[in-house]
């Protein structure tokens, strides 16, 4: 019998800021796939600071579907891109596609917001596990 | 003694933490959320830098990010 999961996660817009610091160093490409990277620009080709943030706490939410306690985030594995009319999409890859399967996962559906300095993101799906 | 590799990731974690001034060697990094995440990656990218090294992100154990006594005895023994 399947059964409900939801996921959600919340990312300050501040800490996109914190990893486009050039000091910080390279990181955002750990995050970002290169689709994700490109989908992630303003027209004027500016880094979009929300645009980040709703997919950083998309793929979060996500991850969270998994139930996979003690693994890190297979950031690159879980690809949120721009669907039919802009909504969210996502696409899995690799690990993240593992863990989808080993808890039967089924179709996943995201959803981002953003306001007041904070994105945030909630993932639903069906899931054959027990638990 | 401490390596200067692991004081350098001992140094980042208490940058982003202003209200520590000291971190034992046994505290979770993780279970404490002194590194949520995000900031996992970042704590990553900290211990390549510090170590010369690179890390594959998909074949990463955990565990060996716990504390800073596993990441010293992983990453700079």
């Amino acid at each position: 019998m399947s059964r409900p999961r939801i996921g959600v996660d919340l990312v300050p817009l501040s800490r996109v800021s914190e990893l486009l610091d050039p000091e910080v160093g390279p990181v955002l490409g750990r995050f970002l796939s290169a689709e994700e990277s490109a989908a992630s620009r303003t027209p004027d080709g500016a880094p979009d600071h929300a645009g980040i943030a709703g997919r950083l706490a998309a793929k979060e939410a996500v991850f969270k579907l998994f139930g996979a306690v003690g693994r890190p985030v297979p950031w690159q594995g879980i690809e949120i891109l721009r669907g039919p009319g802009g909504r969210p999409v996502v696409r899995l890859s690799g690990s993240a596609t593992e863990l989808a399967t080993s808890v039967g996962l089924g179709p996943i559906d995201v959803s981002i917001s953003h306001d007041g300095g904070f994105a945030i993101a909630v993932a639903a799906a069906t899931t054959s596990a027990d638990h | 003694m401490s390596s200067a590799g692991i004081d350098k990731v001992r140094d980042w974690i208490l940058g982003r933490h202003p209200d520590r001034t000291e971190l034992a060697a046994d505290v979770d990094l993780i279970e404490s959320r002194l590194v949520d995440s995000l900031a996992f990656v970042e704590l990553v990218y900290t211990i390549e830098d510090a170590a010369g090294i690179e890390i594959d992100f998909d074949a990463i154990d955990i565990e060996d990010f716990q504390t800073l006594a596993t990441i010293e005895k992983a990453f700079f023994a």
